[in-house]
């Protein structure tokens, strides 16, 4: 490569590593403001531009008037995610599997119709469901419940792991179930005893993506639950439209997208193995 | 074999029938009722809900809005994405650190980052209008005025979601096989016509499948205007998602708002097919 | 003792048509046929892995056509070298012995007996994808023969393999079934010299069809059909048209053909069938050399008539030069004569009968 695309590739490179990181650094040096340094104008660097402080990051520990519970949220968001998940990836793996594996008819719909049935949920514009979810949990007594939401989450996840795990099992050879059933195994017994234990690399793929579009829905936690349950993005959002200062919004934001950024080095590895490309048709 | 085939298929079947299919249904029904504020309960008034609906021009705006900012994010995605796939795909030195970093955009809650991004854009107190001024330039009115609000709404979907188009392209990189690029190599191609000849041609098909999942998620755009903007100023930064949120949770009007999310559904999944089509043939050059 | 009546599949690329056989314990059965001749699919519909359209599978006279796969006593090595790749070498061979009820140390140690026979007994703890080719499918071989299972089926268990693993192999495979008396074994191939060398019976599948069966000797030298003969193709066979005219045997332009001790059918086409031990250097016919190459000690010319092509073969490495004419002669003893409809119309003078 010459010169002059080796200078371009590095300025571009640089260029989008630190538009990727200003949000967060600005965030951070904001969660360690106080009043003083944030009214002055746009500060940057603690103890050159400002005199930091922990108020921020305190406050959010502090029960009381003056604190901001993040515990709760956290709690919440954390347990609906991953149930939901969890959920998602065991009824989703089991109908990746039937449907790469059997032949299902009923009447004119046949496998491919019901792939892509549940794949074409991701279409839904949530607003599209949102009324009749709030309906239908207060007719189940779910609204503002972790249950509820998981239950809704279920739906909103479910197609990310049948999509993942039709390609996934697609690319796995059926000669190896037909052996597991020549050796003595029923066809259920073949997945679970076969089948499933060579799955990991899409099974990880998948929870990862149920996990990413659980913690970070927003609009059906804040169309569903009020205040006995409450997801982190939902109590992020109604302190920004108090008076909330921004050192404690800074700090809770940090917080609440941490747990997911970690995700991204478990996301980079199976990228990088090529074992991701069969997600995507 | 029957039970156990069914075994598989019929939890996660059922489940998602009981979960969307039912509120689907049920919204349809809705959207024939004068179900709001004042008024609860299905009655049947015909079609006159979907009748307001194509008079609404604050809809039918909110929608020429909704497909502008998709495709030019959309765009702007696909080429920043495809653009860093490409310069960090043989990258060795650091090039794990990069991958990881560019990737965690999309692992962010939306509305959380948009809570920061409505920081930096502050028009006295923000970082953004800040460095600007430096070079003279300032102060922009980001989010007080339709086209600096639009853009910003531009600035946080780009930032967001182009690591998601760099994470499908890049493991399209990863998997692609060596012998085109040899082939290429022999007859001399230089890194621009390998790209073009090569690796585009190659790619059609996640080019294809990437820019169709991106626009299906950004035709739902809701989050980040609801934090950052609320639609404003005025309804500058209005997505249909957004009006007929307001429409139906704000204003209660239950039946109307059903309506209107249906005839959404609609142009979505029609438009949506159209451009799928559309991409295959100028693609692939083919019609399935 | 396996037998199958009217075996029909509906399978879109390769099915079944209408296969009958009776399979004896105790033998070992090497089904030769070329790329989509059937073979895999027989396998496969035995096993329960193909759905049949009709036909009955019985085993020891029991009908056994609707029977899971799991219940069938049979046994399947697959050409993919297919093992479990998230068990140990040893638990994948304990594998169908769990299955069947056998607690884990009584299955371990009957596995790790397997795994010594076929020679893998250094390699028990190993996963199978840290195994060369050869050894994985002998871990697959372990697997299928460790049941005990009354059918044993390898499916072109040599041809993903190199060259030196697969003779290798193949020379080791009398001595790993040696002591089988209770069970049938099919073994399917596209390599003649493989289904002569292995097989005590020997079966041509043709377009989803058995079209010869019987012992291999007998029938490489007196194929019923052409198709047979074309199938069992190693040392090569060449086919000329031909006809008979006046007691004569003509080649296609009309070039008298030697016919010395051969019966001549009456008037009409034929074909004649040349394997390279049917032609030799110097004599009347020139052809025209075309490829040459080398096959372990011999020399392998393909030559061009007037009337058509042939293969011969000439002992020694020697270089010949594509386009030189040769002079040859054709062996009439050696050749062979179907008719127009494909059976074999060979008939020597001094064959009895």
């Amino acid at each position: 490569m010459n010169k002059f695309y080796h200078t371009l590739k590095t300025i571009f490179l640089l260029g989008w590593s630190i538009f990727v990181v200003f949000p967060f650094l600005w965030a951070l040096s904001t969660s360690f403001k106080d009043a003083n340094a944030i009214t002055s104008g746009a500060t940057y660097i603690p103890w050159v531009d400002f005199e930091p402080s922990t108020q921020g990051w305190t406050s959010l520990f502090t029960t009381g008037s003056r604190g901001i519970n993040i515990i709760g949220p956290f709690i919440d968001s954390a347990a609906v995610t991953l149930i939901a998940s969890l959920v998602s990836l065991i009824l989703g793996t089991l109908a990746a599997y039937g449907l790469s594996r059997f032949e299902y008819r009923l009447g004119f719909v046949k496998n491919a119709d019901i792939t892509f049935f549940f794949i074409s949920q991701r279409i839904m514009p949530p607003i599209v469901l949102a009324i009749p979810f709030f309906l239908m949990l207060k007719e189940l007594g779910a609204l503002d419940t972790i249950f509820g939401l998981v239950l809704v989450y279920v739906a909103l996840l479910l197609p990310i792991a049948v999509w993942v795990m039709t390609d996934f099992f697609a690319g796995i050879p059926k000669e190896l179930d037909e052996m597991a059933m020549t050796d003595g195994c029923t066809p259920i017994g073949a997945f679970f005893r076969v089948i499933l234990p060579n799955s990991v690399p899409g099974l990880v793929v998948a929870g990862m993506f149920c996990l990413i579009f659980g913690w970070n829905d927003f609009f059906f936690a804040f169309t569903l639950t009020f205040t006995e349950t409450q997801l982190l993005p939902v109590s992020i959002v109604s302190l920004n439209s108090s008076v909330t200062p921004w050192w404690s919004l800074s700090a809770f934001a940090l917080i609440s997208v941490a747990p997911l950024a970690l995700v991204a080095v478990v996301v980079e590895r199976y990228m990088s193995r090529g074992t991701m490309s069969g997600a995507i048709r | 074999m029957l039970s156990s085939k069914h075994f598989f298929l019929l939890p996660a079947l059922l489940t998602l029938v009981a979960i969307i299919l039912f509120p689907l249904l049920f919204t349809v029904r809705v959207s024939f009722s004068s179900w709001d504020v004042f008024q609860s309960g299905l009655d049947f008034i015909g079609g006159r809900n979907y009748v307001r609906v194509f008079e609404d021009d604050r809809f039918w705006q909110s929608l020429q809005r909704l497909s502008l900012l998709s495709i030019i994010s959309v765009s702007l995605q696909y080429t920043l994405g495809f653009a860093l796939a490409l310069a960090v795909w043989k990258q060795v030195r650091g090039g794990r650190l990069l991958r990881v970093l560019f990737l965690i955009p999309m692992m962010t809650t939306p509305v959380v980052m948009s809570v920061i991004w409505r920081t930096v854009f502050h028009e006295s107190l923000g970082p953004v209008n800040d460095i600007l001024s430096v070079f003279g330039v300032g102060p922009v009115p980001w989010l007080s005025s339709a086209m600096g609000a639009f853009i910003s709404v531009l600035i946080v979907e780009v930032w967001q979601w182009t690591p998601f188009m760099f994470l499908l392209l890049l493991a399209g990189l990863v998997s692609l096989p060596k012998e085109p690029y040899l082939a290429a190599a022999i007859d001399g191609a230089g890194t621009w016509r390998t790209f073009w000849q090569v690796t585009f041609p190659l790619m059609a098909p996640i080019t294809i499948g990437a820019l169709i999942i991106r626009l299906i998620e950004a035709s739902k755009i809701m989050d980040t205007v609801y934090v950052l903007t609320s639609g404003g100023p005025g309804t500058a930064t209005e997505t249909s998602s957004y009006y007929i949120y307001i429409r139906g949770l704000r204003d209660f009007q239950i039946g109307y708002s059903a309506a209107l999310s249906l005839v959404y559904l609609v142009i979505m999944v029609i438009s949506l097919t159209i451009i799928a089509k559309l991409l295959l043939r100028m693609l692939v050059g083919r019609d399935e | 003792m396996l037998q199958i009546d009217h075996l029909t599949t509906a399978d879109a690329k390769v099915s079944l048509d209408d296969v009958s056989f009776l399979f004896e314990a105790g033998n070992i059965y090497t089904i030769l046929g070329r790329t989509g001749a059937g073979k895999t699919e027989l396998l496969r519909a035995l096993m329960g892995l193909n759905p049949l359209t009709d036909g009955e599978v019985k085993l020891d006279k029991e009908n056994i056509t609707k029977r899971p796969i799991r219940d069938r006593n049979m046994s399947l090595v697959y050409q993919q070298f297919i093992n479990y790749p998230h068990l140990s070498v040893l638990d994948n061979v304990a594998f169908p012995l769990r299955r069947q009820g056998k607690k884990k140390a009584q299955a371990q140690a009957l596995a790790s007996t397997m795994l010594g026979t076929v020679g893998l007994g250094d390699f028990l703890h190993r996963r199978p994808s840290q195994l060369s080719g050869g050894q994985q499918q002998r871990v697959a071989l372990a697997r299928a023969m460790v049941k005990q299972s009354s059918i044993l089926m390898l499916d072109e268990p040599l041809a993903n393999l190199d060259y030196k693993l697969r003779e290798q192999l193949r020379e080791e495979f009398p001595r790993l079934v040696s002591d089988n008396e209770e069970s049938v074994i099919l073994y399917t191939t596209t390599e003649p010299r493989e289904a002569m060398e292995l097989g005590n019976t020997m079966i041509v599948m043709h377009d989803g069809k058995i079209i010869a069966s019987g012992a291999p000797a007998d029938l490489f030298a007196n194929p019923p059909t052409k198709d047979t003969a074309s199938v069992i193709s190693d040392p090569p066979i060449s086919f000329i048209s031909g006809f008979v005219s006046n007691k004569t045997l003509y080649f296609g332009e009309g070039q008298i053909a030697p016919s010395d001790g051969l019966q001549l059918p009456p008037d009409g086409p034929v074909t004649i069938a040349l394997r390279p031990n049917a032609i030799e250097r110097g004599g009347d016919f020139s052809a025209k050399i075309g490829l040459s190459e080398f096959s372990g000690s011999q020399t392998i010319i393909h030559l061009d008539f007037a009337f058509g092509r042939a293969i011969m073969m000439v002992d020694g490495i020697e270089a010949f030069n594509s386009g030189d004419d040769l002079r040859i002669s054709i062996q009439a003893e050696q050749m062979m004569l179907f008719a127009p409809d494909g059976r074999n119309i060979t008939i020597r003078d001094n064959q009895d009968g």
